[in-house]
Parts: C-alpha cells; structure tokens; sequence
C-alpha cells in the first residue's frame, strides 16, 4: 500500500496501481479496474469509490463531539456523501462527548449534528476515549450493547469490527481481544480505539506502551487495518508490519499544525482542517478516501487484505 | 463474591525482588516482609469489597440501565447512584481504601516501573497534556468534567491488584484515584503516586 496512481481512464473506470509495501512482507502490486460514479467528482488523482451495491461501505470520525461549528459542517457533508455514497454505519474513534454529558450535551454534541444520518438509520458504533463517561457505554446510539469493548460482524462482506477501550488496556481485555481474534473467522478484521499505536503528532504521538501489548496480537491474527484518533489530525501512517493504521482525530476537534514534518511514519497527513472517511470494503480490497470541510476528497487509496 | 481475583497475593514489591543474590540468611527477612504484602493487599481486598457491596446493593435500588438507554436515564442512573453513594459513605475520609499501607505498597510496586527504562513513557501516556488545570480531590465527590479521563497504561494496570468492572484505577495527575465509573465518583486517592 500508499504508493498509487490512478491511470487515464478507460470507460469510466480508472485503472488503479496500488503497490503494497507490507512491512517485512514482500512487496505486491495489486491491479483492479475501479469504476467512478458519475455523482463523485474526484479530482484527479485521487482514488474513487468503487461505490458497488453489494460491496460494505461505512464512515470514520474520531473526536468529534464538541458541539461546535465544523462539527455540524462534517456532519452536513457526510449527510451530503450519504447520498451519493449510502454507507449503514460510522465508527467512532473515540472523544464523543467532550466536557459537560449532561442529556443536552449528548443532543449538541451528537443527535443533532448527525440528525440527518440518524434519521435515515445509519448506525453509529462507538469506541470511548479520555474524554468519555464509561456509561456511555449504554446509550442507545453507540451501539455499544452496554460494553466498554466489543466486535460485531459487518452486515456486509466478510469483515469483522473490533472495538477496543484504549484508556484501560487491563489484562482481561487483553485475553478477550486474543480469545475473539483467535475466534474470527472473518477475512477482514478491522480495529478501532481511541489511542493510536503510531502518530506523528507533537501533542500525543505513538503510544508506545499500549503497542507494545496489542501490535503482537495485531500481527498474529492477521488484522488489516488500524484505525484511532486522539491526536486532532488525521494521518495515514505508511504500514506497519503489513497493517495499515489510520489516525481520524480530527472530525470536530483540530490542533493545527500539530503533525511533525517531515515525519517517517507519515503517508499522508494533514492538520489544516476537519477530516471523515468513507471506507469501501470490496472482496479482498479496500477503498478509502479522507474528506475534508468542503466535502472535498484530500486523501484516497487502496489496501488489499492481509492473508 | 468474587471481586479481586489474580491478586498479588505474597508478591513483593520489585524493590524488594531486586534484592541482588539473598543468602540463606536473609531469607526468613524476604519472608516477613512477603507475609506483610500479602496481609497489606488483603486488607485491601477487604475494604475494595466492602465498597463494591454497598455500590451493588443500591445500585439495585435504581432502575436497571438498558444498553438502548437515552441520555436522560444515564444521568439520571449516575447521579442518583452518586448520591446514595455520597449518603452511605457520608463519613468516608482520603485512606479508608487506600490505607497508608496500601500507598506505601503501591509506590513500591510503581517505582521500578515508573523510574525504569520507559518510565518517561509510561509517565507521559498517564499524563494528558491537553488538561493543564488542577482539580481538587476530593473523596465522594464526582470526577470533574473538564478533567479528562486518564490513560492506565497496560503495565501498570498488570502490576497493580485486579479490580472488577464496579471500580477503577486512573490518574489525575501523579495522584492515583479509585474511580466508581457508574457513579462517576472519586472513591479515594493516594497523591504522589510518582513523582
């Protein structure tokens, strides 16, 4: 993965190289035909959804939940990509309601600026972060089934969820995220918490600890993708021992200028300006594209499953 | 009641295992102080259980909590859950749980780790740079909002006692809290858990 580029199109569709740098895995160059939807506008040189019926679409946001301005502006574009791009679910990368939980934070600072997402029955699925009340756990919303951690299988493709609480990675966690791993049979296994193993930012970074424990696990069960906030930025980390890790902190919050550079865990970063993601999960293939306040694509690519 | 499980029941502080090479003499001195920790620990257990006891018996008092619950049961739940945890320990004072024995032990526990080789990590990972403030401690009160929740990273949650889903450890600062996430309440707290 991360080294692409989008050759001219041929019949609507564009012919996308995605060479895969997997770590100490020998290098692979995967070929598919990727079809532009009409509706997307992507600028050139960037990755289009390939935007299948059949295929699993869903959101990224992390540290989103402060109520304020750019919030409800990501919540409108999402609104706006929903439209174009249906996706049934969102994960959340953690920091959902920041300060005050009161029931009319939870209204300001997540009904309302996904009201339009909600209304039409996308699911959101919460990780917790530093700044979250444990109970949130329980909120109808989050989907958490009343669990600090949790996975649940994708309702489409062969993609399993796994949600992690990064604030308290105690020994029985540990052995749950084994047990369930060892347990998946799913192709694509997909992680999410709120503390990033690697980040280039100044203000957290790498949390080396918490790595040190999960990353071993990552590798052994063949996990394909990593995806966290906590730093305000977003980041996509050049892979790491074959698995492609994503930092999404930046879909409310945003601490400018923030990510080192130049950094040597950096593919692509920004830190100008508020960030989702729209993922597409397409038989071993995965699509990503970075949107940012305008509903502009910023970042996009390709990442073929580990097997 | 099944409450702390996997305790480190007769283990010594790693100051102490560090001891370099023990001759036979010292022996029945290691294990004094092995029956000490184990008694220190056990003392806790008790007063960790008698606190989740409470908590659980008036916690049924409440509504159950559902996983599809609105925002106003949760607040509802968490704060009258604090109260009747507030009216029941209305004379709960710093060190019920966390006894000056227990601190001691603690620091022991935590010093090799917080003074080894990745301390500084392990200090920075605890130590939230967004919060710069200052919030009083106090015990029975609920954890302040502004204050963010601290990380535990997972070395220190595996050196110190198990505890149960009822209570937690986290940090403000360098000060060790035991934190009751339902009633999003400060049990008690130990300062200068490092330095």
């Amino acid at each position: 993965m991360s080294h692409r580029r989008v050759l001219p199109g041929i019949l609507g569709c564009a012919i996308v190289a995605a060479v895969c740098c997997a770590g100490s895995e020998p290098a692979r160059t995967v070929a598919v035909a990727v079809p532009i939807p009409a509706t997307a506008r992507q600028p050139a040189g960037q990755v289009a959804l390939p935007n299948k019926a059949e295929s699993l679409h869903f959101a990224v946001i992390g540290d989103n939940g402060n109520g304020d301005k750019p919030q409800y502006e990501v919540g409108r574009h999402m609104l706006d990509w929903y439209n174009r791009f249906p996706f049934p679910l969102v994960l959340m990368m953690g920091d959902n309601i920041y300060g005050s939980d009161r029931p009319q934070d939870y209204d300001a600072k997540f009904r309302l600026p996904y009201k339009g997402l909600l209304d039409k029955g996308v699911k959101f699925y919460a990780s917790l972060g530093n700044h979250d009340s444990r109970e949130q756990r329980n909120y109808e919303y989050f989907n958490m089934n009343g669990k600090l951690y949790y996975s649940f299988k994708a309702p489409k493709e062969d993609v399993r969820f796994f949600a992690l609480e990064s604030t308290y990675m105690d020994p029985d966690q540990l052995k749950w995220l084994e047990s369930e791993l060892k347990g998946a049979r799913e192709n694509w296994k997909i992680i999410y918490f709120h503390h990033p193993l690697y980040s280039s930012a100044r203000t957290h970074g790498s949390q080396l600890k918490l790595r040190e424990v999960l990353e071993p696990l990552f590798i052994q069960y063949g996990v394909s993708l990593v995806l966290n906030g906590h730093d305000h930025a977003y980041e996509r980390i050049k892979p790491q021992n074959g698995i492609q890790y994503f930092v999404v902190g930046s879909s409310g919050q945003l601490r400018r200028g923030d990510l080192r550079k130049p950094s040597p865990l950096t593919a692509f970063g920004n830190d100008t300006e508020q960030i989702f993601m729209l993922m597409e999960v397409d038989g071993d293939t995965l699509t990503f594209n970075a949107i940012n306040l305008k509903g502009a694509v910023v970042d996009s690519g390709m990442i073929a499953r580990r097997k | 009641m099944v409450l702390l499980a996997g305790l480190l029941m007769g283990q010594t502080p790693a100051s102490s295992k560090a001891a370099p090479n023990p001759t036979p003499k010292a022996a029945p001195k290691q294990s004094t102080q092995v029956n000490a920790n184990a008694a220190v620990i056990s003392d806790f257990v008790k007063r960790v259980n008698e606190y989740v006891a409470v908590h659980k018996k008036l916690e049924d008092t409440l509504p159950k909590l559902s996983k599809d619950s609105t925002p106003k049961e949760i607040d509802t739940h968490e704060r009258a859950l604090l109260k009747l945890m507030q009216e029941a320990r209305k004379g709960a004072k710093q060190g019920d749980v966390l006894t000056l024995r227990m601190q001691r032990f603690i620091r022991n526990l935590l010093r090799p780790i917080f003074t080894g080789k990745s301390g500084e990590q392990i200090k920075a990972e605890i130590l939230d740079k967004e919060y710069k403030g200052n919030a009083p401690l106090a015990v029975n009160a609920r954890y302040p909002d502004e204050v963010p929740i601290s990380t535990v990273p997972p070395q220190v949650l595996q050196s110190l006692p198990k505890l149960t889903e009822d209570i937690e450890y986290r940090f403000i600062q360098n000060s060790l809290i035991l934190f009751d996430p339902h009633a999003h309440m400060i049990v008690d707290f130990m300062e200068r858990a490092f330095n």
